[in-house]
């Protein structure tokens, strides 16, 4: 019953299957995975992929998210034009 | 000038509006949506009592109080950063930069996806955006949908599908994987939706909701559903004992492929089948919106019975960040209802800090009533709301003694 790859991070493509195996070898935080994927680097900032990112770093590792955020947020924390963050004259 | 800037046009944030500018304070607030009101705006649905809930018609009865007392309200306007300075705040949006004293964050929530073979299709999308298109934007979403995830949310969504007269054909499980999880386990789905069981109409789940309140009865009730067919609520068929492997289609939905499932969710081989449909909802939940509190520097709690991550903040919906308010969703997952209040209480602490409301039992009163609105929520999205409130309160009280 061979189906179609689980994408996990829709922006970058980035499959189940390499989320998981990935945080198996190297049984990594949600920072280290997101940074050797690229998952959750995205367009849409992560806004759908970063529970499910935790949720394999906690299924692999059996460490839960802590209090504090584990992929941190930067600004802009919605997509803007380079003219808009300064660039036009 | 602007006293107060509220990003956030939902329950919350026109309700902290009204308080504002009930108490003489110049209030601003923007939402990123073409249209005030937040998940108002998609609500609809039959209270235990008879009487409908209209969110469309709550967020005109807000909108309309907010407007009489001067609030300014700018939609399809996106915040992207929250910086603090000297003297309050500095918000960046798409339609320029704000400098404000105080700041509230109404944000409310997100979806969480359900990720499936199949799902990044044309004709898939979450249940959240079925319900804007059909209820705010008036747009069909399809001649027959399956809905993926069986929670709260989507069956009170089906629901509106169905009385906008949108064919839903089923509501399924997805299938288990690492990031599904309970999600498509049928014993905790199970449970889950007892807890909604007096909002239905069907006797089975009403009679349910009675007889199974030990463990054993649940186990033994779950053996004996039906799988394919399942129970009905309005008569859509929820098959707790179905899971959806996978989504099938070329350019778009063609169907989806389910299996039946065992209680425990393990897929029975050799039972899959092809359901035909032009369109799928995925359900995954909800879970705290709380990118710009993040950037504005505010500590957070993780509890999962509130939906994850929230901004620690105290009774008064101060956060630990001077200048910082939040309300709403943003706090933890709960009904509009409850939003709204906690909103009140948002806008009557800030109009305090300004030295504007000589009457301070109004705010004891308001963090009361955000109490007793909780207490008789027909939706309870987690049963240990209460408990996650309390910690967030004693982890915001620990964080200011160690400050």
């Amino acid at each position: 019953m061979e189906s179609d790859p689980i994408i996990v991070c829709r922006c970058e493509e980035v499959t189940l299957q390499e989320l998981h195996e990935t945080a198996k070898s190297y049984q990594c935080s949600s920072r280290e995975l997101k940074l050797r994927t690229r998952a959750g680097m995205g367009y849409c900032g992560g806004r759908t992929c970063r529970n499910l990112i935790d949720m394999i770093v906690n299924e692999v590792t059996g460490k839960s998210p802590g209090h504090s955020i584990p992929l941190g947020y930067q600004p802009p924390v919605r997509p803007v034009t380079f003219g808009l963050l300064g660039g036009h004259k | 000038m602007t006293d107060v800037l509220i990003v956030g046009a939902g329950p919350a944030g026109l309700s902290a509006g009204i308080a504002c500018a009930q108490h003489g304070l110049q209030v601003k607030i923007v939402d990123e949506f073409p249209r005030p009101g937040g998940r108002l705006l998609g609500q609809l649905h039959e209270e235990p009592d008879g009487t409908w809930w209209n969110g469309m018609e709550e967020a005109k009865r807000l909108l309309e109080q907010a407007e009489k007392l001067g609030v300014d309200i700018d939609c399809g306007v996106s915040v992207y950063d929250a910086a603090k300075t000297k003297e309050g705040w500095s918000v960046s949006s798409s339609h320029g930069n704000f400098e404000v004293p105080k700041l509230l964050l109404a944000t409310g929530a997100a979806e969480m996806a359900l990720p499936l073979p199949g799902w990044t299709l044309p004709g898939v999308m979450s249940i959240g955006g079925a319900q804007v298109m059909t209820n705010v934007h008036r747009v069909r979403v399809g001649e027959r949908g399956i809905v993926v995830g069986v929670n709260i949310l989507s069956v009170a969504i089906a629901r509106e599908l169905q009385l906008s007269g949108i064919h839903v054909d089923r509501m399924v499980l997805p299938a288990q994987n690492p990031v599904t999880r309970d999600a498509g386990n049928p014993e905790k789905v199970f449970q889950s939706m007892l807890r909604v069981a007096h909002l239905a109409p069907s006797t089975f789940m009403k009679l349910g909701s009675k007889l199974l309140k030990s463990k054993t009865m649940q186990k033994l009730a779950l053996q004996f559903l039906p799988g394919i067919g399942g129970i009905r609520m309005w008569g859509i068929p929820i098959q707790l004992k179905a899971a959806a492997l996978e989504i099938i289609g070329d350019k778009q939905v063609e169907g989806v492929k389910i299996v039946k499932i065992n209680a425990k969710g393990a897929p029975i081989p050799g039972t899959e089948k092809v359901i035909p449909a032009d369109f799928v909802c995925i359900a995954g939940g909800l879970y705290p919106l709380v990118e710009l509190a993040a950037v504005a520097g505010c500590p957070f709690a993780y509890l999962p019975e509130l939906g994850g991550h929230v901004p620690l903040h105290n009774e008064r919906m101060q956060t630990p960040v001077e200048g910082l308010y939040v309300a709403g969703n943003i706090t933890g997952i709960e009904g509009a209802k409850v939003a709204a209040a906690q909103g009140t209480v948002a806008g009557l602490s800030i109009a305090d800090e300004f030295g504007k409301l000589p009457e301070k039992n109004l705010l004891s009163t308001a963090i009361e009533t955000v109490e007793v609105v909780r207490q008789n929520a027909t939706i309870q999205f987690h049963p240990c709301i209460a408990q996650g409130r309390a910690t967030v309160k004693n982890m915001s009280a620990q964080h200011k003694s160690d400050a």
